[in-house]
């Protein structure tokens, strides 16, 4: 039982750093993007 | 590798014992939160110290106690700590420890990640108080930084770099709350079951994640044209201030209801408690609450009616804000509907509760006024719009957090506070509140500009009663200080587990105080122990 729980866990929290680095990645993008369209290249 | 840290060190048993090892090292939501609130608390005062400083100076017209450059040091830094030092992290911290125990989930998706983002907070704000101390001084070009004004002075790179590390600590509790929300519910939690206030956080968390990127962006393009010869927003060099004014308000208006979007959230929670009925319209206020963030991203030019925008341009901002109110007015009606025929008691939440509903309405209606691009030309940097946004920060964001403190207070120490001062701390508050902001309406309609340490002797007399009702709010805050260190060290009257007994949830389901770990097997969910997201209504 524990170990069904465990794993259940587990799983949940390898999802949750997915979603972390994809939400993590976006406010990076924004950051660069908000710079770089000002520049006048 | 990245192993439940909160099992690595802290067992199964309890708290860590140790200081260092309790707070400095932990990875428990419950003592993050803690010391998320302690820190807001700590920055309150100090932010409010300054509006003090700010209110003596007004006290009368004439210079009375400090220098005119001062003075815009303390209205500068009072904004900063009170957005970025006080109401944000408090928000935070209630959302560390309520969104866990509310969802179900044992701790944070990213416990360790939930360390880091508190622990930068005390060394921006270190860093940021420390200017006043410099040769130079602090900021002193609001806190909006403005240039070519913000530019002026030596502190601008200080500055800069803690709004970074404040932005860098923001984002990632935000990726934490989106990352657990959407992950760690306990099976049977769908997404239109959870209680409002989670569903308030993960739509300002998503927010938090498009803008507080673009402000620092903004930031740095600031830095760069201070120090390494960038003309981004120097005219001189081809650039474009009012630029920086567009980013700024892209970042800024969302901003406002990063501030208060959380504070719908926890009115919605305790205003069914204490009508003892469920929320009315939960769906309507869930969506309510997601199209007011939408619309944030689509009126950022109302702050700059006055630079000389296109007519089309300011037509559409006009409407795009006062579209605003319809969202904004379904939860206000949402929140009466549920107080309608409700079995009602009054207790310190619910009498927070019910002032923010109608103190926080006044606040939108100025805001309505402001919306108005020909009016706004008149009230455009006056008393009228200083006003406006205390009703809704003070009275709406501030008044739910300090809501949201009675209201948990129990399960997070144990201990009921005591209700007599709660109401003694309230009726003073709001009383002096009202005395302290709705003379300022008078002030800007009569012409008082914003951010000035003199004025006419014309505005004489309003200024003198918002000093005295500042002075009066001020003191107030004591009492709440003192209410809060006697619910936790002092209470002899011990919290049930259901503090309330009109609560639903299932933060509710766990003892008073919550224990150190709580759902490390996920809960099995009752719809009817619920607060919300009932199948009959």
């Amino acid at each position: 039982m524990n170990a069904m729980v465990d794993n259940a866990m587990d799983e949940r929290r390898k999802r949750a750093r997915r979603t972390a680095w994809i939400a993590g990645g976006v406010a990076l993008g924004i950051f660069v993007l908000s710079i770089v369209q000002m520049l006048k290249l | 590798m990245a192993h439940d840290a909160t099992h690595d060190h802290h067992d199964h048993h309890g708290a860590p014992q140790g200081f260092f090892q309790r707070w400095v090292m932990s990875t428990n939501h419950k003592d993050i939160g803690t010391l998320y609130l302690v820190f807001a608390l700590l920055m309150f005062f100090i932010g409010g110290a300054f509006a003090m400083v700010i209110r003596a100076e007004l006290f009368k017209p004439g210079m009375q106690l400090v220098q005119p450059y001062f003075f815009n040091e303390m209205t500068t830094m009072h904004a900063l700590v009170m957005i970025f030092g006080a109401i944000m992290p408090s928000f935070v911290g209630l959302a560390n420890w309520m969104i866990p125990l509310m969802v179900g989930a044992p701790d944070m998706a990213l416990p360790r990640m939930n360390n880091l983002s508190f622990w930068i907070m005390p060394f921006a704000f270190t860093l940021l108080l420390s200017t006043l101390f410099m040769p130079g001084g602090g900021p002193a070009g609001g806190w909006t930084m403005y240039p070519p004004l913000s530019l002026q002075g030596e502190s601008i790179a200080y500055v800069v770099f803690a709004v970074h590390l404040m932005g860098i600590s923001s984002i990632m509790g935000a990726i934490n709350i989106i990352a657990t929300i959407l992950n760690m519910r306990a099976p049977g939690m769908d997404l239109l079951k959870m209680p409002v206030f989670v569903w308030s956080w993960l739509i300002t968390a998503f927010l938090l994640i498009a803008v507080m990127p673009v402000l620092a962006g903004a930031v740095t393009m600031l830095l760069t044209d201070k120090y390494f010869h960038t003309n981004f927003f120097n005219a001189a060099g081809g650039g474009d201030p009012v630029l920086y004014q567009h980013i700024f308000w892209f970042f800024g208006h969302p901003e406002v209801y990063i501030m208060i979007l959380p504070a719908f959230g926890i009115i919605s929670e305790i205003i069914p408690t204490f009508a003892r009925k469920p929320i009315f319209g939960y769906k309507a206020m869930v969506f309510a609450i997601a199209s007011i963030a939408f619309l944030s991203f689509i009126v950022w030019a109302h702050h700059m009616f006055a630079v000389g925008l296109p007519m089309g341009a300011e037509i559409f901002f006009m409407y795009a804000t006062m579209l605003i109110a319809v969202p904004t007015g379904v939860k206000v009606f949402n929140w009466v509907s549920t107080m309608w025929g409700g079995s009602m008691t009054f207790e310190t939440p619910m009498l927070f509760s019910i002032a923010f509903v109608i103190l926080f309405t006044i606040g939108g209606f100025s805001g309505l006024m402001l919306a108005l691009a020909p009016a706004d030309f008149q009230y455009h940097d006056t008393y009228f719009v200083v006003a406006h946004f205390h009703y809704v920060l003070v009275t709406g964001a501030a008044f739910s957090i300090m809501a949201a403190a009675y209201y948990w207070l129990p399960k997070w120490s144990g201990n009921m506070y005591s209700e007599t001062w709660g109401k003694i701390h309230f009726w003073s508050s709001v009383i002096s509140v009202n005395v302290l902001f709705f003379p300022q309406h008078f002030l800007g309609l009569a012409g008082m500009p914003r951010r000035i340490p003199d004025y006419n002797v014309a505005f004489a007399n309003f200024n003198m009663i918002s000093s005295i009702g500042g002075f009066w709010f001020g003191a107030s805050q004591l009492i709440f200080l003192g209410v809060i260190v006697h619910c936790v060290y002092f209470s002899k009257k011990k919290a049930a587990d259901r503090s309330w007994e009109g609560a639903k949830g299932l933060e509710w389901t766990v003892p008073s105080p919550a224990p150190h770990h709580t759902f490390d097997v996920p809960p099995v969910i009752h719809d009817d122990e619920l607060a919300h997201g009932h199948t009959d209504h």
